[in-house]
């Protein structure tokens, strides 16, 4: 008997339409050659991950060294390449990767209503050049030719003379190149979040989290260049004898340090802004009420990172700046407080006024919180100079920026992993191996950095590979180091529980926290067109809005902004979010992988010396971008 | 009702946003660069540095007035393709493309002139003098490269995406050249 089809509604029609549409590749080379921002997210996630256990370790050896007086684990010159290699990881290839590569990408389109970045294939080309930088700064670390002058490699100690190896030529390229896949981020996150937004989402309904991940990427955006134009500077110093760094020839060795906090500060607000994003997502989902002072939060995120240019030189108070700079920079630098606190404040009037639900995320937000309020109090000091310039260089200041990078930035990316693991693997995690690991993650990370402050008060400073028993440290190092493998435990408990959720976890709703934002509307995991409407948007907590959500359905059965004609997004004005045109988006490609590639070629050559050959591969790169642009997407 | 039948307001395509977010990174570059060069030239007792002679003034004035003036025929380019106007478009980017080659090549040659007569590695003032001044070389060439490119994609008629690249190219001319005139004012700096 033949089967006759039940003839399909139009609303299924264009579901279908749209799922071939936007179907991926196959296979590894579906992965290989993707543009959609969810995959690529996840390609960020994984790879950041890696580099976070390779830090990780690092941090794990520097410990064991330092828990007891004249340990001998590892040489000086071992422990240099640890400790540099420990800090460029944790920043340049986990929390800005993973805050704005990882998280990033995979929700900011998904919270404006998007079907994918602006621009995806330069996205694509981000996540290339990231990780060919990473594995660029790796290999040279097995190879023993690792960075080894710490994460910010002052000059002279640097320079040619002290540092004669390629080790310091790994560092200027490698950040160098890294800066181009962060850059790339940056850019494409502005411009999505100014311009792809759906229709009806005008800047004063935008997620805070995407005003979070707004002010990171204008941060990155003009601090970067500043690092850039130091490395190079450094690089021609090093191998084509120009006197940039050198006092005897008219250089000054205190412009590294100027140009290089002048990325270095906004760097840190880059780093934990992100965090407050999270933060802002977490806090409303949990507590089931619109976030206190939304408008003042949203300022508060982009202020952080304005006045964060213009405090570089509170890292300088020991250099013998004019006092009249050093007050200058003492007052911009007490400024920052202002909208931290606004944001403290926002959050701890939300958790009071609101229904708290200590769910296993808001646990790690409350964890947040005291975090960085305690590392804030500690930063507060420094606005004292003379405070600083005694404390400069210890353990004290290690204290404070762990207190805030791990503590304030690391925390809402393990709550932010809970928070949305429901919405990425279509299950939910188990709730009391959670708490559990965000308790042993709390204890252990206050037992590793508090007694820190202690150590730098009694005078150890920082980047010492070994100590005397007479100087009555060891104590203390002991704790840390206990408080260091606590942690571990607390990390590997964290990512157990993730890892056997992937498996046995239940299946997710499409929105198990009834959480106020767009990807909560989608289906667990999204399929890859995100929405089968573009959404229709009336306040900055559009989930919430269930007649607009009604009127979704009812645009699928009449077809209004659909797209299922085209591979197709809308594009809207920046301000107000009035539709402004529909364009055709690229589908996957093979040319950002190998423009990534040819581009660690030509680096790989500049760090042999071998500058002929590099520009033969330079030229490559043109080819292969002439190649990128000779589909257009509307030919596609 | 498709997406064709709502309602739209004109707005800035996303192309030109792209150039604007490169533009704005490459400004706090050049920033950074002519930053140095007045930090130098501050803590100095002597400008230039080492004895070294303060660079010619005619001709660098002249050359980038004549690149400056690019800015121009670009924009009416952009205008052009806009207007969907191919055999205008085209026209425009010649014309521009023409002097912006003959700028490069002049500049090229009297930079590797001057570095036959004074050397990179004399001093600080040398150091920065050729990395500013060959880093607006380098972003010229890269307009250039741009042009070739857009000229290549204009063979084969217009669309929104070709009038989109043309308008952020034309902005990219006028970034480059605001970076020359820059760099020229403050390598002449040296002379006052």
């Amino acid at each position: 008997m033949a089967v006759v089809a039940p003839p399909a509604s139009p609303a299924a029609e264009r579901l279908g339409r749209l799922e071939r549409m936007w179907q991926p590749r196959p296979g590894i080379l579906g992965w290989i050659t993707t543009t959609d921002h969810k995959r690529i997210g996840l390609l960020y996630f994984w790879t950041t991950l890696v580099f976070f256990g390779a830090g990780g370790v690092e941090a794990l050896i520097m410990r064991t060294q330092l828990a007891e007086p004249n340990s001998h684990l590892v040489g000086p010159a071992t422990y240099d390449e640890l400790f540099s290699m420990h800090g460029i990881t944790m920043i340049f290839l986990f929390i800005i990767p993973m805050t704005t590569g990882a998280f990033g990408n995979y929700l900011i389109p998904l919270m404006i209503g998007a079907r994918d970045m602006a621009f995806p294939r330069v996205n694509a080309l981000s996540y290339w050049i990231f990780v060919s930088s990473g594995i660029f700064m790796y290999v040279a670390l097995f190879l023993g030719v690792a960075p080894n002058a710490g994460w910010y490699n002052y000059v002279p100690l640097s320079g040619a003379q002290f540092d004669p190896g390629r080790n310091i030529d790994v560092y200027t390229l490698g950040i160098i190149f890294n800066s181009i896949a962060s850059t790339l981020t940056a850019g494409l996150f502005i411009v999505t979040i100014l311009k792809s937004r759906a229709p009806g989402m005008s800047l004063n309904r935008m997620p805070l989290f995407c005003y979070a991940m707004l002010a990171a990427a204008i941060g990155l955006l003009f601090a970067l260049p500043a690092l850039t134009v130091d490395t190079i500077f450094l690089f021609l110093d090093r191998n084509i004898g120009t006197h940039f760094f050198d006092y005897a020839h008219g250089g000054s060795p205190l412009l590294w340090q100027t140009l290089f906090w002048f990325f270095g500060h906004p760097e840190v607000y880059i780093l934990i802004v992100p965090a407050f994003g999270i933060a802002t997502s977490i806090i409303p989902a949990f507590t089931q009420r619109r976030l206190v002072a939304y408008p003042l939060v949203g300022i508060a995120e982009l202020l952080v990172v304005v006045i964060g240019f213009g405090v570089w030189a509170h890292h300088m108070y020991a250099t013998g700046l004019p006092t009249v700079a050093l007050i200058f920079f003492a007052g911009a630098t007490a400024m920052v407080v202002i909208p931290s606190t606004i944001q403290v404040f926002a959050w701890l009037m939300s958790l009071v006024t609101g229904t708290p639900r200590f769910r296993t995320p808001l646990l790690f937000i409350a964890g947040f919180i005291f975090m960085f309020v305690t590392g804030g109090l500690s930063g507060i000091m420094f606005v004292a100079i003379p405070f600083d310039q005694a404390v400069t260089h210890t353990y004290f200041i290690i204290a404070h920026f762990h207190y805030i990078i791990f503590g304030a930035a690391v925390f809402p990316i393990f709550g932010g992993m809970y928070y949305w693991f429901p919405k990425i693997t279509g299950r939910m995690y188990f709730e009391r191996p959670g708490q559990i690991s965000f308790w042993v993650l709390f204890v252990g990370t206050n037992l590793l950095f508090f007694p820190m402050h202690i150590l730098g008060l009694l005078g150890m400073t920082r980047r010492e590979y070994t100590y005397p028993a007479s100087l009555g440290w060891g104590p203390y190092n002991l704790a840390e180091t206990v408080g260091g493998y606590i942690t571990l435990v607390g990390i590997l408990l964290l990512f157990g529980n993730l890892v056997v959720s992937y498996f046995r976890g239940e299946r997710a709703p499409i929105d198990p926290w009834h959480g106020p934002t767009l990807e909560w509307t989608t289906s667990s995991p999204p399929p890859e067109y995100n929405y089968a409407v573009i959404p229709k948007v009336t306040s900055a907590y559009p989930n919430w809005d269930v007649a607009d959500r009604q009127e979704d359905r009812r645009k699928l059965a009449e077809g209004v902004l659909v797209l299922e004609q085209g591979h197709e997004q809308v594009e809207v004005t920046p301000a107000d979010g009035f539709l402004s045109d529909v364009v055709t988006m690229p589908h996957s490609s093979p040319w950002p992988p190998l423009l990534a590639f040819c581009l660690a070629l030509v680096f790989l050559m500049l760090v042999v010396g071998k500058y002929g050959v590099a520009g033969i591969m330079g030229i490559l790169c043109l080819l292969v971008l002439f190649g990128w642009h000779s589909t257009e997407p509307e030919e596609a | 009702m498709t997406a064709a039948a709502l309602p739209r307001r004109p707005s800035i395509p996303a192309a030109w946003w792209g150039m604007g977010i490169l533009i704005a990174s490459e400004s706090v570059l050049f920033g950074c660069m002519i930053s140095t060069y007045f930090y130098f030239r501050f803590r100095s007792p002597v400008w230039p540095q080492g004895g070294v002679s303060p660079p010619e003034l005619v001709a660098p004035i002249v050359t980038a007035a004549c690149l400056a003036t690019t800015s121009v025929p670009m924009q009416l380019a952009a205008f052009a393709a806009r207007a969907g106007r191919l055999a205008a478009t085209r026209l425009y980017v010649v014309a521009a493309l023409v002097v912006q080659c003959g700028y490069l090549a002049y500049e090229l040659r009297d930079y590797n002139n001057q570095l036959d007569k004074t050397d990179i590695t004399r001093n600080a003032y040398t150091s920065i003098y050729y990395t500013l001044l060959g880093a607006d070389h380098g972003h010229v060439l890269l307009g250039v490269l741009f042009n070739i490119w857009l000229l290549w994609k204009l063979s084969r008629g217009l669309n929104r995406y070709r009038s989109n690249a043309t308008l952020a190219i034309a902005w990219y001319w006028h970034f480059a050249n605001a970076a020359t005139l820059a760099v020229v004012g403050t390598i002449l700096s040296a002379r006052v």
